[in-house]
């Protein structure tokens, strides 16, 4: 008895030094803390982006890692948020205090983000946040949170600024805006920046209707629209009442030269099957499409769809290209020290590589730690021989090859 | 001038509607004395019935009542039989029994959840049936078609509905029921047997509702919600268990839904059909044809 135990020390002190070795020499691991909703109400949301993520990652990894740390892997640590801010703070505060990791990623609900954006500043961790909205995330003042995607008043702003850009691609004078819209926080918010930005735009708004989602019978609404017959209409709506209100539209033969719509519901799958050929013309906007003219991204997206079963969303491509952006910030840091690496990301000047799927030419953060460039696109609903299908027209440089946009609508 | 008899003619179609589908509400409620919170559910369920058998026969969407009625009613009966009687029958020495609207509550929870587990969460539309998108046009005035087949359907029920408790002796019974299950019992109608039947036609009139929408609605699993708040505000302006009533107050409400937004934002109607809920329930509990003392 007591031989074999000798034995077994023995056999033990000689795996450790074989390891021992080993663990001094090895490669350098980034740590990254993502707090994600994985469960709870935006599951699913959660789900693709840790989808997305989890295909960036592993493609920078098997690309050789951070090549300036000596070929460092990224090692991904994931916490479920449950769509809680309370829980998404606990979780931060374990990932730095605990697993001492050197970037923080998420956390898709911004409900979530505004909080951990503290916790992050107060550490000097810094904090990648690739869809969380809301303008006020980035409006604290704080050095240490930096966001991909566009922030919300952007969307107001570039469904104006392609207005402008149509009007005058196409040579045509909008002088009357309706906003038709969902009585819900989206919805005013949206109305808000509609308001602001058609008094700098000296377009008369003729109709400014709020309604309820849960309405029964939208052609009271409709007949408002058809009797104030505005040139252009702008539309926030959920799925159901964006699909009655497209479909009441048609019957009541209401034809404004435009209808811009705000993704939502006029981006819900099922929009499209249920509203058929009547959203035909319909111009939505959105993160990002399918078809966007970019390089590699009809690629990517096939090797997504391949792995998980479905498209890429543009929520999903804004965790992708995150992912690109830490792993571009950790190659000019030449360290995994979060000062070093933080001070890399204000650097940041990204314009080539696989982030460049999205909609606009480089991610550069501004003071605040907004991606500056972030923009969205905008789709027209058209059937141009393969069924109704969203076509990229905005920005230009993204537009379909060989498509040209339907304005106004015939 | 002309824009606010189209909105009327607009609200008066849409109220029917809405007043057929509160139909089947009032009558479970003359009867049983119970509120069927899972009202909303038996719409949305015959909505789905209507929906696949207008998909898988191919038929004019109002053809399909002929499926759609004797499905709903078969459903309501067994609804009522099974699940509903035994907690009547625990609770027969209570004039209301309350814990059959916490069943009806677990019902209308359980029907929605299924239909989403079953259906998916996406809204769905009949593309390219007969009705869909149909205007009648004169001049500058537009009026729906599917929404006038609904108005005639709604007259037509309520009209059968009538008939059907004044003259057959199935009806008396329910009649007979409805005024005092005591002494009904003891003029030897089963009242269990009572209480399958209404729940059966007020199922199935649901689905006279469900199929009215069909052609210009969406249904998605909880289209039953919008229609279920309606209804009870219906029911109240019109006379719990009045027939007649929850016509009229459908049509009340469809009008000032319709001809509201004219002269305010939509959301206001909302308040002001509410308001006249609350008024209603202050000045007139029994509302315009209920009876002012309950028996």
């Amino acid at each position: 008895m007591n031989h074999r135990h000798q034995w077994m020390v023995f056999l033990a002190t000689a795996v450790a030094l074989l390891f021992i070795p080993g663990g001094v020499m090895a490669q350098t691991v980034v740590k990254v803390g993502n707090i994600l909703p994985l469960s709870g109400p935006s599951a699913s949301v959660g789900l693709q982006n840790k989808q997305a993520q989890d295909m960036a990652i592993e493609e920078i990894n098997s690309a050789g890692g951070i090549k300036s740390l000596g070929g460092a892997k990224i090692q991904m640590f994931y916490a479920d948020s449950e769509s809680k801010p309370e829980k998404g703070v606990a979780e931060a505060e374990r990932f730095i205090n605990t697993e001492k990791v050197n970037v923080l990623t998420g956390c898709w609900n911004s409900a979530v983000s505004y909080p951990v954006s503290a916790v992050a500043e107060r550490y000097g961790i810094p904090f990648i946040v690739p869809v969380s909205v809301a303008d006020k995330i980035t409006e604290q003042g704080f050095k240490n949170v930096f966001r991909i995607a566009a922030k919300d008043s952007w969307w107001t702003r570039d469904q104006f600024a392609f207005l402008k850009d149509i009007e005058k691609e196409f040579n045509v004078k909008i002088a009357t805006l309706a906003f038709v819209y969902e009585n819900g926080d989206w919805g005013k918010g949206f109305a808000e920046g509609w308001k602001k930005l058609a008094q700098q735009g000296g377009y008369k708004v003729v109709l400014d209707e709020p309604y309820p989602s849960t309405a029964t019978d939208l052609s009271p609404v409709v007949q408002k629209i058809k009797r104030a017959n505005p040139d252009v209409l702008f539309l926030t709506s959920n799925a159901a009442d964006a699909i009655l209100l497209t479909n009441t539209m048609a019957e009541y033969k209401v034809k404004p030269k435009a209808i811009i719509a705000s993704g939502g519901g006029h981006a819900d799958p099922s929009f499209m099957k249920a509203a058929g050929k009547n959203a035909k013309y319909l111009f939505d906007i959105v993160e990002w499409e399918t078809d966007v003219n970019k390089p590699g991204a009809k690629e990517i997206n096939e090797k997504f769809k391949k792995l998980y079963g479905y498209n890429l969303a543009g929520e999903s491509v804004d965790a992708y290209v995150a992912m690109y952006v830490m792993a571009d910030a950790l190659e000019r840091a030449k360290s995994s020290d979060p000062k070093a690496i933080r001070e890399a990301l204000v650097q940041t000047k990204l314009n080539k590589g696989p982030a460049m799927i999205v909609g606009y030419d480089a991610i550069e953060f501004d003071s605040s730690g907004q991606n500056k460039h972030a923009a969205l696109v905008m789709v027209q609903v058209n059937d141009i021989g393969k069924g109704m299908e969203r076509i990229t027209v905005w920005p230009k440089v993204s537009r379909r090859a060989n498509y040209k946009p339907v304005f106004p609508t015939p | 001038m002309l824009f606010i008899l189209e909105d009327t003619i607009n609200g008066i179609l849409m109220g029917s509607i809405y007043g057929l589908a509160a139909l089947g509400l009032t009558l479970i409620f003359g009867v049983l004395k119970v509120i069927n919170f899972a009202h909303g559910s038996l719409l949305m369920v015959g909505m789905y019935v209507a929906y696949w058998a207008v998909i898988l026969t191919g038929m004019h969407p109002y053809l399909v009542l002929v499926i759609v009625v004797p499905i709903m009613f078969v459903f309501g009966y067994l609804l009522q039989d099974i699940l509903i009687k035994p907690i009547f029958k625990a609770e027969k020495d209570v004039r209301e029994p309350i814990t059959v609207i916490i069943v009806t509550t677990g019902v209308w929870y359980i029907l929605d959840n299924l239909s989403l587990l079953v259906f998916g969460p996406q809204y769905r539309n009949i593309q390219g049936n007969p009705l869909q998108g149909k205007m009648l046009e004169f001049g500058d005035m537009m009026i729906s078609v599917p929404k006038l087949w609904g108005f005639c359907a709604a007259i037509i029920t309520a009209a059968l509905v009538y008939l059907f408790l004044q003259k057959t002796r199935m009806g008396r019974a329910v009649r007979a029921t409805s005024l005092d299950r005591e002494a009904a019992s003891l003029q030897g109608i089963n009242q269990y047997k009572i209480y399958n039947v209404t729940f059966g036609i007020g199922t199935a009139v649901a689905g006279v509702a469900g199929t009215a929408l069909v052609p210009f609605f969406n249904i998605f699993p909880s289209v039953g919600v919008l229609f279920d708040i309606k209804c009870f505000i219906i029911v109240v302006l019109g006379g719990l268990g009045s027939i007649g009533g929850a016509l009229l107050g459908g049509m009340i409400v469809g009008v000032i839904e319709s001809v509201g937004p004219q002269f305010m934002t939509a959301t206001w109607t909302e308040a002001i059909v509410y308001g006249l809920f609350l008024v209603f329930l202050f000045l007139k509990p029994s509302g315009l044809f209920g009876v002012k003392y309950d028996w």
